[in-house]
């Protein structure tokens, strides 16, 4: 009975071990570089965002990166510079859009006080709507805004306070989707910056 | 087992029109759809699925001697899941950004029906020679038939082709719709009528205008 | 309350706005071959609802406490908390179906023989359904690597528990059902048109799926407002000041 199992299960048998034996190269040669690109996409944003790059493209403040963590696992990015003195944070929010989820890096200065910068990580929306969500003209609204007040997306145009951002004609769902993701994030982050420990 | 189907010439050019997996099979439709709103994409796409097909029929084919009728499939998958398995982890590694645009496609190749059939339909019966050629031809045809949609729902959708201005956008409103769901959906359904057509025996054509 | 709030989009999300055929293109083959008759479409719906969610079952138990970074049986075995087997996923729920279509067509000859015979011809082809490993990959993304990981203010950066993973597969089952069962009224009308001769067949289902996939755009936005609606804790600051039609336009030329 066991021959007849083995006699039929050997090649699936041994085709498995190959196989697995090539899938452990792969995994030994490639997890470094697949971890190193995951973590590079927010890492190559972080000058922009905390607005650390001159008229000519070039980086004002070399900074090393802090990675702080809460318990249930929230990551937040300190930017320090040469001198140990903090620069700024960048955190990531997420949330509905108006097609699927919009992940968002937003960068907040060393108090959290005010927004420096926005960018889109991740977006579905509609073409030529919107996803014009990533056309800088929007997202430099939101510099300068005040982090303690959160900001308020209107259809008026011009905006009429401090903390108003415009909508994009065409697509309030996804402007105002964006607005709530910053405020959402902003607002958890303040609450909860007592809680961050230095991870590593 | 003698090598008894189409010699490996007649395999690849049968892939490429005769044969081409989207339009005469309707099989692969899941990535046809999803992966051709731009060309990028699209031949990311198609490179993925080359490389599994090639890998799985040529593996497939030197063991085809070896296997069980009853564990064909059950080697198939393994085979077929193992390489899709390395394409998404190359593709994460190196083409980071792409990897995230097609998401759950690439897994997606493992269920994808073209490959499963060309082991079935010619690895499993003929030797590697035939079997390469047969994959690289299906693998044509399915680049062929993905390039023709992306093209179409590109240019019209976006004003580009690979990324390059065609259309300015000062006179050309694109048309969003083409590179939503809804443009896919149509955008084939016109082409594979526009293939049915041309293929169309013409006399018989003539022949019903004729009537009147 | 959170927790219903969640699943309550979730659901929404994968039947109807995202529909898995409509807007993800998974499970493309039978649309456009098995719908021809609204109750053999019915049939097949339910079996795909029927295997999708056993097979979420078995894809969650797997990536949560052997597949993903860090789970536990892995780790307790390995003896390394970091242990990650996440790069055998693929070939794990590709088992998983296979298998579960197995299960799935040994249960119901035993017990539900009437059943089996509606279901049984379908059943075989289920396993390459891609609506099924889709519905594997998603869970994946949301228990394995945590779609979202590390963001701040709760907005589906949160990890997926099991009754999160049977919702969507059960819903993604349901919303290729609707999918399906519409297509196949359409087609049944279809019959007597007169239809060009080049676009008989799968030109014409998919130019109708188009028209689809358009109607079903219309829920799109649907679940930020909902969102709004059922977790009204504390209105966000960011709402419109101007009252009026919010909706973005539809694109179409």
């Amino acid at each position: 009975m066991k021959d007849s199992y083995l006699g039929q299960a050997w090649l699936v048998l041994s085709l498995a071990l190959v196989f697995g034996a090539a899938l452990a190269g792969v995994q030994a040669g490639l997890s470094g570089r697949i971890a190193d690109n995951k973590l590079n996409e927010t890492y190559d944003q972080i000058p922009y965002l905390l607005d650390l790059i001159d008229d000519d493209g070039n980086v004002t403040v070399e900074i090393t990166v802090k990675i702080w963590r809460t318990p249930d696992d929230k990551l937040a990015y300190q930017a320090v510079d040469p001198n140990g003195q903090a620069v700024g944070w960048v955190i990531k929010g997420v949330g509905p859009g108006f097609q699927d989820r919009i992940e968002l890096l937003i960068g907040l200065d060393p108090e959290a006080e005010t927004i420096t910068g926005l960018f889109v990580l991740d977006q579905k929306e509609t073409p030529a709507l919107g996803n014009r969500i990533l056309e800088d003209w929007f997202r430099e609204q939101f510099v300068g805004k005040d982090a303690t007040k959160g900001v308020v997306v209107t259809r008026a145009s011009p905006v009429a306070a401090d903390n108003e951002v415009g909508a994009i004609s065409g697509a309030t769902i996804s402007s105002l989707a964006v607005g709530d993701i910053v405020n959402a994030a902003v607002k958890d982050f303040r609450a909860r910056k007592g809680d961050l420990e230095l991870k590593d | 087992m003698a090598n008894d189907g189409p010699a490996p010439l007649e395999r690849f050019l049968n892939g490429i029109l005769p044969e081409n997996p989207v339009y005469r099979q309707l099989l692969g439709m899941c990535p046809t759809l999803a992966v051709t709103g731009n060309m990028k994409a699209a031949m990311t796409m198609s490179a993925a699925v080359m490389f599994v097909m090639i890998c799985a029929n040529l593996i497939t084919s030197s063991i085809r001697h070896l296997l069980k009728p009853h564990l064909r499939i059950l080697v198939f998958v393994l085979t077929i899941a193992t390489f899709v398995t390395i394409a998404d982890r190359v593709l994460a590694a190196y083409l980071y950004q792409m990897s995230k645009e097609l998401g759950p496609y690439i897994p997606l190749i493992i269920v994808n029906c073209i490959i499963i059939c060309r082991c079935e339909v010619c690895a499993s019966r003929q030797g590697l020679g035939a079997a390469a050629f047969d994959a690289v031809g299906q693998s044509i045809g399915f680049a062929l038939a993905l390039a023709s949609i992306a093209t179409v729902r590109e240019i019209l959708g976006a004003g580009t082709w690979f990324g390059i201005t065609l259309l300015s956008e000062s006179w050309w409103p694109v048309w969003g719709i083409m590179v939503l769901p809804p443009g896919a959906f149509i955008t084939l359904g016109f082409l594979l009528g526009g293939v049915n057509w041309l293929s169309m025996p013409r006399g018989k054509k003539s022949a019903g205008c004729g009537v009147r | 309350m959170e927790l219903v709030s969640q699943l309550v989009l979730i659901a929404v999300s994968a039947a109807i706005i995202n529909n898995f055929v409509l807007h993800y293109f998974v499970g493309i083959c039978p649309f456009l071959g098995v719908s021809r008759r609204v109750d053999m479409a019915f049939g097949m719906g339910c079996a795909v609802t029927f295997v999708i969610s056993v097979a979420a079952l078995l894809s969650w138990l797997c990536t949560e406490y052997i597949l993903r970074p860090g789970a536990p049986l892995t780790s307790w075995l390995t003896g390394n908390p970091e242990a990650d087997l996440s790069i055998l996923n693929y070939i794990v729920y590709i088992f998983v179906i296979a298998s579960s279509v197995q299960l799935v067509e040994m249960y119901l000859r035993k017990f539900f023989p009437p059943l089996y015979k509606s279901f049984g011809v379908f059943l075989p082809l289920i396993t390459t359904n891609c609506a099924i490993l889709f519905a594997c990959l998603e869970i994946m993304k949301h228990v394995s690597i945590g779609a979202g990981a590390g963001a701040w203010g709760g907005g589906g950066g949160e990890k997926w528990g099991l009754a999160a993973a049977m919702v969507l597969a059960i819903a993604g089952g349901v919303g290729f059902t609707i999918a399906i069962v519409i297509m196949a009224g359409i087609r049944e009308d279809l019959d007597h048109c007169d239809v060009p001769k080049p676009l008989q067949g799968a030109g014409i289902t998919l130019l109708v799926a188009g028209i689809l996939a358009l109607a079903f755009m219309g829920f799109s936005g649907v679940d930020s407002n909902l969102k709004k609606a059922i977790s009204p804790q504390d209105p966000p600051a960011a709402t419109a000041t101007t009252p009026g039609d919010p909706t973005e336009g539809d694109p179409s030329p």
